[in-house]
């Protein structure tokens, strides 16, 4: 079961280089701390997914790589040849000779349509290459330019020719205090377009990474290799191969599958977020060790607090008491900053998956009142440590993690509509004052379910 | 010549027996009438089972069914399931919500989408098998010994890799060669059995004159009998008695309709002639044709004999030179390729389906919508934005 991956623009490219090579520097690793079996198994399971292995020597990665100019792509292409251990198909990317502006208009309305055959034949050929498509995995950041107006409309093409297949678009959320002036503008059409077309958007925030950087990786000079090897090592820890049921003989072979089914069946709530627990330089990875019972609260109560990170949990915050009382349908109830969740999906990797005990992960009032844990509840486990680390879990929630900073882009940028600030820009590539209100009424609907959870 | 044959049935036993074949429909009193220890009845359930046997050809299908899988096989069969091998009837309980007063829509949202995701994942495998056996198909070419099919199946291509299965296969295959010889032997036989029943039926019928005055009052009480035995049985008849109403109404309805709209199409089709002298009349007339050639294709499809669509199971065999074709099952192979049919055939049969249907649901859409269309204009302040 096999996924292709979409890189979008700069931004996407460089964190996809980084996603194929943290799994492929983990697969590599002979510490699995498992039997060797186990360890074959895994191996095998994870170049089905990622890559694909016909005629060369290495590993090739199913991946489309698309930008508007040509100099990251070739970076892109170069490193990962030059690692020895994998590299991506040399005709598989699509870029332009010349860069073409920050606008995101300009790439949707005007180079997406223009390359769309090409780039579609690119994705073709890849999933041709499968012998069981697993979906589709986009990596693009929402606030960009020419690429994520580009990548809007590349989604909407997937969704059109592929309308059977498993759709994941992973976004970058941009800093609050971002140097591109329309980047909220930017993120509204973003998010509102590809809402329509995805199945699930996984998010990842350049605040939150940056400060996980500074805290927890102990990093001085954060360079954006920093910020991408996070993010592909918390996105590794998700898309390995897992066991997604109890008792399973095999790895899953449908990730993109079971991940949607267990938390974005509902068409309203598709805004994912991932957390990750411990989080550390390598070089202190053998110096620590974790005890599950630690590890699992602790993630709790990161979900339950949205915090970003484990460091600054706020342990105040306490679920609601569900007492005899009918369930209200308000949350007016709910204690402030108490984070209400649709779905969860804790996944466990390393040393003694088997005996953790996840209860408190099942607590009802942790959920919304129309969902109950059983259907809102699931877990994915391995013995194979992931990355180095003896003991890793991770937490994708479908909740309202992502609630204050989209209520906040969505904010910001109605106050420059408001003043119709930079709106030429768009509108003189096709963008209208009405589809920015379209993508506002889709975006206050989004923030409306996820309140009223 | 008679003689009686002892079994130990339990009361759930005779009960299903007895639900299995009035829902084959045979509707002989007698047999719904003998009581539930299995004291009594040898010779209704022969004839049961002698009726079973010609009725559903009992023996072939379960012949159909111990078949070896060549791993090949798919059903091109498009009905709805109405196979009796799937005893519907079980309604699922409502999962337990703990919310008073019905279950969230959003919960049904939720469910809904899950199933949704779980379809794609299955159409997702469905591609893969095929893409897998087309491989298979591909690699043998030209390996087999059978000239026509020129490829391995399945199960042959198992073998070659894994040789030591060839105990389990072979087998198999023996017993299914005896059950084959032992049904040449009853084919043989037969004319004797039917012979048989036929002074078993004779025999019956001398007795059964002399007590049809008593039986024709308890007959009226079979079918109520039989009802408490078989769970959906009641829905069925009414459901029955209720479709054949509706039908009659139905028929009134139309033949009304059909009068009033006639007339008034007279009316139109004079006024929008007049009209079109004016207009381009070519362009109008080719779509009216175009949107009326769709009709007529849909209703005749509807009404369709379901003998005309394909049923049953059928072998695949890749064609290189011509597009893919199936063989139908149950026939040796000999020189020429015997019912056979072509990918191409099923597959623009099943667009026709496709579109039919999707035209179907435009069609109820838009209804949905109308409706609640009307629902938002009797609420206040409401305004209803349909997808």
């Amino acid at each position: 079961m096999s996924i292709v991956t979409v890189q979008l623009g700069q931004c996407g490219n460089q964190i996809g280089h980084e996603v194929f090579n943290a799994i492929c520097s983990d697969v590599h690793d002979t510490h699995g701390l498992c039997s060797k079996k186990e360890n074959e198994s895994y191996r095998d399971a994870c170049k089905e997914r990622f890559f694909c292995e016909e005629q060369s020597e290495v590993p090739v990665a199913r991946a489309v790589l698309v930008d508007m100019e040509p100099k990251v792509i070739s970076q892109t292409l170069s490193m990962a040849a030059r690692s020895g251990y994998w590299k991506y198909d040399d005709g598989s990317h699509f870029c332009q000779k010349q860069g073409s502006g920050n606008n995101w208009a300009n790439g949707y309305s005007v180079h997406g349509p223009r390359h769309k055959e090409v780039i579609m034949n690119l994705v073709q050929k890849e999933a041709e290459k499968c012998d069981r498509l697993g979906g589709f995995f986009t990596i693009m950041s929402m606030a960009g330019g020419t690429g994520s107006g580009l990548g809007a409309f590349v989604t909407q093409c997937l969704r059109d020719a592929f309308p059977a297949s498993f759709l994941l678009n992973h976004v970058i959320w941009p800093y609050g205090t971002g140097e591109v002036i329309v980047q909220n503008y930017n993120s509204v059409l973003t998010l509102s377009h590809l809402y329509k077309s995805s199945d699930a958007l996984l998010v990842h925030e350049n605040d939150v990474v940056h400060k996980i950087c500074a805290q927890l990786m102990n990093i001085k000079q954060i360079s954006f290799r920093d910020i991408n090897q996070v993010i592909a090592h918390q996105l590794g820890s998700v898309f390995q191969p897992t066991y997604t049921a109890e008792g399973g003989l095999h790895y899953s072979r449908n990730p993109l599958g079971d991940l949607m089914e267990t938390l974005v069946p509902h068409p309203e709530f598709k805004m994912l977020g991932l957390r990750n627990i411990p989080q550390m330089p390598e070089n202190s990875l053998a110096y620590s060790t974790f005890s599950w019972p630690g590890l699992i609260k602790h993630l709790r109560q990161m979900l339950i607090a949205n915090a970003k990170m484990e460091e600054g949990i706020d342990w105040q915050v306490r679920p609601p008491c569900l007492g005899s009382s009918i369930p209200s349908r308000h949350s007016t109830k709910k204690p402030l900053h108490f984070n209400t969740s649709v779905a969860n999906l804790v996944i466990l990797r390393g040393k003694d998956t088997h005996s953790v005990d996840l209860g408190s992960f099942r607590d009802p009032s942790l959920y919304t009142s129309w969902l109950n844990p059983k259907d809102a509840f699931h877990s994915w486990k391995t013995l194979r440590a992931f990355n180095k680390y003896e003991k890793l879990a991770s937490l994708v929630s479908n909740s309202q993690f992502l609630l204050k900073p989209l209520d906040n882009v969505v904010g910001k940028a109605w106050n420059m509509f408001a003043s119709k600030a930079y709106i030429h820009q768009y509108t003189k590539f096709g963008i209208e004052e009405e589809d920015f209100l379209d993508s506002f009424t889709a975006l206050e609907q989004v923030i409306s379910s996820y309140t009223s959870l | 010549m008679l003689f009686s044959i002892v079994f130990f049935f339990s009361d759930n036993q005779i009960r299903f027996v007895k639900a299995a074949l009035w829902y084959y429909g045979y509707d002989r009193p007698e047999l719904y009438r003998l009581p539930s220890d299995g004291s009594a009845g040898s010779r209704e359930l022969l004839l049961a089972f002698s009726w079973l046997l010609h009725r559903i050809s009992l023996l072939e299908q379960l012949l159909a069914r111990n078949r070896v899988k060549t791993g090949d096989e798919t059903s091109v069969c498009t009905c709805e399931d109405g196979l009796p091998n799937s005893l519907k009837g079980t309604t699922e309980k409502a999962p337990e919500h703990g919310l008073e007063g019905g279950v969230d829509v959003r919960y049904l949202q939720w469910l809904n989408g899950r199933l949704r995701f779980q379809w794609r994942s299955l159409h997702a495998q469905h591609e893969e098998q095929c893409k897998l056996l087309h491989k298979i198909h591909l690699f043998t070419s030209g390996s087999h010994v059978d000239q026509i099919l020129g490829h391995f199946s399945v199960t042959e291509t198992d073998l070659v890799r894994q040789p030591e299965n060839y105990k389990q296969l072979l087998q198999l295959l023996e017993s299914e060669t005896m059950q084959l010889e032992a049904f040449l032997e009853w084919k043989q036989l037969e004319p004797v059995y039917w012979q048989w029943m036929e002074t078993v039926l004779d025999n019956m019928a001398e007795e059964g004159n002399t007590c049809e005055s008593q039986d024709a009052r308890v007959e009226g009480s079979g079918l109520p009998k039989v009802a408490s035995c078989c769970p959906w049985a009641d829905s069925l008849t009414g459901q029955i008695d209720k479709l054949s109403r509706d039908l009659t109404t139905l028929r009134e309805q139309l033949h009304k309709l059909t009068t009033r709209r006639k007339a008034a199409w007279c009316e139109k089709v004079k006024t929008r002639e007049e009209e079109l002298q004016k207009e381009g009349f070519s362009a109008t007339a080719r779509k009216i044709q175009e949107s009326v050639e769709l009709k007529l294709l849909d209703l005749t499809y509807l009404c369709a004999p379901p003998q005309k669509r394909m049923h049953g199971s059928h072998r695949l065999v890749f064609r290189n030179k011509h597009p893919a074709s199936k063989m139908g099952f149950g026939r040796s192979v000999s020189k020429e390729p015997v019912s056979a049919v072509s990918a191409t055939e099923v597959i623009r049969e099943l667009q026709m389906t496709e579109a039919s249907l999707e035209r179907e649901l435009k069609q109820l859409q838009e209804e949905c919508r109308q409706r609640l269309d009307e629902v938002a204009e009797g609420l206040d302040g409401v305004i209803c934005i349909s997808p």
